[in-house]
């Protein structure tokens, strides 16, 4: 089975089905994608503009990335799992689509950039947690993430206008 | 009130055929939509949530208003002029359309609560009480929430 037969078995699932001939709960969840990504990448925005040395300087570093964390979690986890809802409805369509496999690279490049800032970088918060001007590793992974999530953004806005 | 000459007219400018008549303007100005919309919800909600008590409690009210609320009002800038380009290339679509009204009601709402209030809590001589932030709190999460919903609801309906 290819991976694109794989993504017709997904869709035309009862459960995928469902969804897309669906008045109302394609719309609502589609809501709900928007409502989580405005959440979760609206907090890390903060943080991110808080290591690039934009927004927040006047608090310390750990006091906005552990305060924010709750909230980047939950509007993470709405947006990932009604996320797997809009693919299970059309994964067929979307397989072909070249906006929403950048989307992935970069989701992916996203989970790089931030496990490596908080497996190196941020060991050393103590030194620098008051500082308006960060290290350099540390503006860096605020400017990779601002940019990257502007990436996903673009690709994930783009692809439904691709699916026509 | 007959609102359908002025909607005929937004959707005529010169403009709005531009937007209309490319096939790329109109997907770009709404990533630019989403972008400002993002941060506009993000940071209207880490607000609401220390109003609420329910998170970043090291700072203060103000502390966390003073920092985030030059980045709302921005981010609603961003916004509000995105979508005034998004309206005009389908000021007739949103004529018809159900949602529209809602989404300018709690625009409108929004934008006369953080003139008259909201931005109040920025203010370092701010006196609101802990239940008049609540209150704060909620209305304006009902309102941004409210417009954004209305606004998604608009392809929909």
């Amino acid at each position: 089975m290819s991976l694109f037969e794989i993504c017709q078995w997904i869709q035309d699932s009862n459960i995928g089905t469902s969804i897309r001939e669906s008045t109302y709960v394609f719309p609502l969840i589609e809501a709900a994608h928007v409502i989580g990504l405005a959440i979760s990448v609206g907090t890390i925005a903060i943080v991110d503009l808080r290591l690039i040395g934009a927004a927040m300087t006047d608090e310390p570093v750990t006091d906005v990335i552990e305060q924010l964390q709750p909230l980047t979690l939950t509007g993470f986890t709405v947006m990932f799992l009604s996320g797997i809802f809009l693919f299970w409805s059309e994964a067929a369509r979307l397989y072909p689509s070249y906006s929403y496999r950048t989307k992935f690279v970069f989701l992916f490049l996203l989970g790089i950039n931030a496990l490596y800032f908080h497996a190196t970088t941020y060991k050393s918060v103590g030194k620098w947690n008051h500082d308006r001007m960060t290290p350099f590793k540390a503006r860096m992974a605020g400017w990779i993430g601002i940019s990257f999530w502007a990436v996903v953004i673009f690709m994930g806005r783009w692809t439904a206008y691709n699916l026509k | 009130m007959n609102l359908l000459p002025l909607f005929q007219w937004f959707d005529s400018t010169a403009l709005s055929k531009v937007i209309r008549d490319s096939t790329y303007i109109f997907p770009v100005v709404e990533v630019f939509h989403l972008f400002g919309l993002t941060l506009l919800l993000g940071t209207v909600t880490v607000m609401s949530m220390r109003m609420l008590g329910l998170g970043m409690r090291r700072q203060s009210v103000y502390q966390v208003a003073r920092n985030l609320m030059p980045w709302s009002f921005w981010a609603a800038v961003l916004t509000i002029v995105s979508g005034i380009l998004l309206f005009l290339s389908e000021a007739m679509k949103c004529y018809g359309n159900a949602a529209f009204p809602w989404k300018m009601y709690f625009l409108g709402a929004g934008i006369l609560v953080y003139l008259l209030w909201q931005r109040r809590v920025a203010h370092p001589d701010s006196k609101m009480g802990s239940g008049q932030l609540k209150v704060l709190a909620i209305v304006t999460l009902v309102l941004w929430y409210g417009v954004a919903l209305a606004g998604r609801a608009i392809a929909f309906v």
